[in-house]
């Protein structure tokens, strides 16, 4: 059970801002510049992303506590906190001793790591800083969240790229139900640096438009973002215990690899990625009728979204049937920073689907138009939501979500439901 | 059931090389070559030396080192198993540790990239990441089933086998592929000695006069399937990974908690994952760094769970041979730890008398040689991060019914 | 007014620059109290910061063995030792 969502991103902090973002034409009102001042960037490229710089923790993390902490480790404690919060933990360290820690990062504590070479390289290893050293591992989110939450169950940190959110909800699916954590917090986080989006920009990964048109015919890169998407997991149970609200419930996870992908790009093993979706599908129980939406984690990468794309119409061609509506939020929210695991989420409970872009170009191979949803009469959240993301280097994930059993329909000002 | 077991390390490329340097009981940890550490506060590593000819094909010259050590060890554990890549007809995962991937090729592309653009290659880059090792083993092996890389420090190897175990015997892979990989860079090199971990000399594990840890880079991987599909292709069991354990200090960002309750909640937790008692184990390999206050907390975590016997129990310190192989120490031990029940022997480590002002852990605790233990049955091997998360994994003798 | 700081001053601007202690400033930190455990809090990893703060600032290294308890315990204890070495 999905019983609290913590989030911050460049739309700042909590579920209510991420609404307000997803309700958004586009995302162009929350980009800002990036620091090019250190002369990494080339010219022509993108110059803004989705920055969480300015939005404030201090509500979250006391300015003691945050003292050595990197830049994730921040983002990432203040989303467990207010995952937490949300769940209805109101003491933010009684009864915590056996929780699960698992979050996912595609890049680390960046901003630390680059500190930490250019002293190493420029200053000299004596001038290493000890700070900057044990805050730049890529464990270091966890480790806070699990000593300021006290969490003092199984820890993992993940690293897979863009499938290692979804991994990481898994994992911590799997924690709780074999017993060996009776909750979790899992979800992912990722800073975004100068030299990082330079450097993805160099790699060609990025809209140098600062446009983020997922499936679009027209794509060209993905917008570069940060922040922390945190959910806490637990069991039925233990929701039930403290009456917690549910927001969703996780019925399975997966991921697969294409082995057809080159370091850090995207391959062409769509058939097989599908074979696997199908596979784990079957393995769960699921029925491909019964899901009724998905969340997919297309950025606007002209490979990613094509694999995701064919791979999403290879399953479903396979048993003849047409696509459910499919969502794409990171057409607003950027890539990285766990954004879309929040929207997902936010689907899952009912009453928040996007509108769809002011404008879209088909694109003939994939066939696919996102964020567009019928309406249906029911007030009922969707019954069941897949969530999918494709990483660079091939691997891939998925996540399964069901409606939050036993609880009255939510009102909410956009509704849908299953037919 | 461990099906295959590969390695790289201090002691060179190969598993039987890793065996035969062990049973020497001599360290691996000497002055090294990879990057000039003048300037830095110590000078030694066990570093693996080059790799042996014809082991990296030109479709692999972009392969950072951590990624080519991850690839040999997963390609000679998959052959000693009796598969062939690809992996594809089968539901085969794999699962592996690595705390800086590519790093030490990104340091290079780094410096370059500020002091003389023009030189920068940025296809240097594209291996960086920490899941470069993990990617490229999938790549290689053909492999279509889950992949996944974790990166918890210290821990990250142990964690890797123990999602892995929990893969196969869920019935999500078939086989699953697991280990873990680093290689040696200047980041960690320098962030530990910042942190005055580092010991001049070779690491002196559990001793008096220990002073801290020592380097080590390399990759280990095992090949992880259900019994049954073992056998029915003729292959023997080289050892049973009977359950993992994992924990969280939740205490301090690089001191172990003092007591060591976190690290016996990781062991209690595989013990009762493998459904073995305490008084099952026979052995311990110990996670044993060198540093006073992790050998300190692991001593009082071994108390806790084996009691009086803590004091009996031989306690097998890899590190003192091949120095600390950070992401993939806990794979590597648990190669170790499969071949020292497979073989009914323990290696020792080398026998240094040093004055210091450690606490002096029981005398007959550390091997100042060889033991042979026929009746060797189950082993635990333990892995303590930087950040708390703690991992155990509990490895059995397999024998035919 | 010299040009140099005395060395207690210079000290106490490295704590609160290099440990990042916000809303603290250098002339609140007393001569003798106690810098770890109470009085700051800090603990072993900002000791180590502060060694290489330390060392940059006045040009000096300090061996590992030489990392103690005594001379970590005040500014005043860290400024004898640094004057006996500078």
């Amino acid at each position: 059970m999905i019983t609290g969502l913590g989030t911050v991103g460049a739309y700042g902090c909590g579920s209510d801002s991420l609404r307000r973002a997803l309700a958004a034409p586009d995302l162009t009102v929350l980009l800002s510049d990036i620091d090019r001042t250190s002369g990494y960037h080339r010219p022509g490229g993108a110059r803004r992303a989705l920055l969480a710089r300015d939005v404030s923790l201090a509500e979250w993390l006391a300015p003691k506590e945050a003292r050595r902490m990197s830049p994730p480790s921040k983002l990432a404690v203040a989303a467990a906190r207010m995952a937490l919060a949300c769940a209805g933990f109101a003491d933010r360290r009684a009864d915590r001793e056996e929780m699960s820690v698992a979050i996912s990062t595609a890049f680390g504590p960046s901003s630390y790591s680059e500190a930490l070479l250019r002293q190493i390289l420029f200053d000299g290893p004596e001038a290493t800083s000890p700070f900057l050293f044990t805050e730049s591992v890529a464990n270091a989110p966890a480790a806070q969240i699990a000593i300021l939450c006290r969490a003092r169950g199984p820890s993992m940190t993940i690293t897979q790229r863009e499938a290692g959110a979804l991994q990481a909800i898994g994992q911590g699916a799997a924690d709780v139900a074999s017993g060996r954590a009776p909750r979790s917090l899992a979800g992912a986080v990722d800073e975004m640096t100068p030299l990082l989006h330079a450097l993805l920009d160099r790699f060609g990964a990025l809209d140098t438009a600062e446009m983020a048109r997922p499936f679009d015919r027209r794509r060209h890169g993905f917008v570069a973002a940060e922040g922390a998407t945190v959910l806490l997991l637990e069991t039925a149970a233990s929701a039930a215990e403290r009456s917690a609200h549910v927001l969703a419930r996780v019925l399975a996870w997966g991921s697969a690899f294409d082995p057809t992908a080159p370091q850090a790009g995207w391959g062409t093993g769509h058939e097989r990625l599908a074979r696997s979706l199908r596979r784990g599908l079957e393995r769960a129980g699921v029925d491909l009728r019964t899901i009724d939406l998905i969340v997919s984690g297309a950025s606007g990468s002209r490979g990613g979204d094509r694999l995701e794309a064919l791979m999403l119409r290879d399953v479903w061609g396979k048993e003849e049937r047409p696509l459910p509506p499919i969502l794409a939020p990171k057409r607003v929210l950027g890539e990285y920073g766990g954004g879309f695991l929040g929207a997902a989420v936010l689907a899952a409970a009912g009453g928040c689907m996007p509108p769809p872009a002011a404008s879209f170009e088909t694109d003939p191979e994939l066939s696919i138009v996102p964020d567009i949803v019928p309406d249906l009469p029911s007030a009922a959240p969707p019954a069941t939501v897949l969530v999918t993301s494709v990483a660079a280097g091939g691997a891939a994930s998925w996540l399964l979500l069901g409606a939050p059993e036993a609880q009255e329909a939510q009102e909410a000002p956009e509704t849908w439901g299953a037919p | 059931m461990v099906s295959g077991v590969g390695a790289v390390s201090g002691l060179g490329w190969g598993v039987d090389a890793l065996w035969e340097g062990l049973r020497s009981g001599r360290t691996a940890i000497r002055p090294f070559h990879r990057f000039d550490h003048s300037r830095h506060r110590t000078h030694l590593a066990a570093e693996a030396g080059a790799a042996p000819q014809g082991t990296v094909s030109p479709e692999q010259r972009r392969l950072s080192m951590a990624d080519r050590f991850a690839v040999f060890a997963a390609a000679e554990a998959v052959h000693q198993a009796g598969l062939t890549a690809p992996l594809d007809t089968l539901e085969a995962g794999v699962w592996l540790g690595s705390s800086t991937g590519g790093m030490f090729e990104s340091e290079e592309f780094f410096h370059r990239f500020v002091t003389d653009r023009r030189h920068a290659r940025l296809g240097d880059l594209a291996s960086q990441q920490v899941n470069g090792p993990g990617d490229a083993v999938a790549r290689h092996l053909g492999v279509t089933g889950p992949v996944q890389t974790i990166s918890s420090a210290c821990s990250s190897g142990a964690l890797a086998l123990g999602a892995a175990l929990d893969a196969v015997r869920s019935g999500t892979v078939d086989v699953a592929v697991a280990g873990g990989s680093d290689s040696l860079c200047r980041l960690t090199y320098a962030g530990f000695n910042a942190l005055r971990s580092v010991d001049e000399e070779p690491c002196l594990p559990f001793r008096a006069g220990r002073a801290g840890m020592s380097f080590g880079e390399g990759a280990a991987v095992l090949v992880l399937e259900p019994l049954e599909r073992a056998l029915a292709r003729g292959v023997t069991p080289l050892a049973e990974l009977a359950g993992a354990g994992s924990s969280c200090d939740a205490h301090h960002m690089t001191a172990p908690e003092p007591g060591g309750a976190g690290a016996a909640a990781a062991l209690q937790a595989a013990l009762r994952d493998a459904r073995l008692p305490a008084d099952a184990i026979d052995f311990v390999n110990a996670h044993a760094t060198g540093t006073p206050l992790n050998d300190a907390a692991e001593w009082r975590a071994l108390v806790r769970v084996f009691g009086e016997r803590a004091g009996t129990l031989p306690i097998v310190l890899t590190k003192a041979i091949l120095g600390h192989l950070l992401g993939s120490a806990g794979a590597i031990e648990a190669v170790v730890t499969v071949l020292c029940l497979l073989h009914r022997e323990l290696h020792s480590a080398p026998s240094v008398v040093r004055p210091g002002d450690q606490e002096d852990l029981p005398a007959n605790l550390v091997l100042d040689r060889t033991l042979a233990v026929p009746e060797a049955h189950a082993a635990v091997s333990t892995s303590l991060a930087f950040g708390g998360a703690n991992a155990a994994l509990v490895f059995s003798r397999w024998e035919p019914a | 007014m010299s040009e140099a700081l005395a060395v207690p001053s210079r000290i106490k601007r490295l704590i609160v620059e290099s440990l990042h202690l916000e809303g603290i400033r250098p002339e609140m930190i007393e001569d003798d109290a106690p810098l770890f455990g109470e009085g700051l809090g800090l603990d072993s990893v900002d000791a180590l910061e502060l060694v290489v703060a330390l060392e940059k600032e006045f040009g000096i290294k300090i061996k590992s063995q030489e990392l103690g308890r005594e001379v970590f315990s005040s500014v005043s204890s860290l400024s004898q030792f640094i004057e006996g070495r500078t």
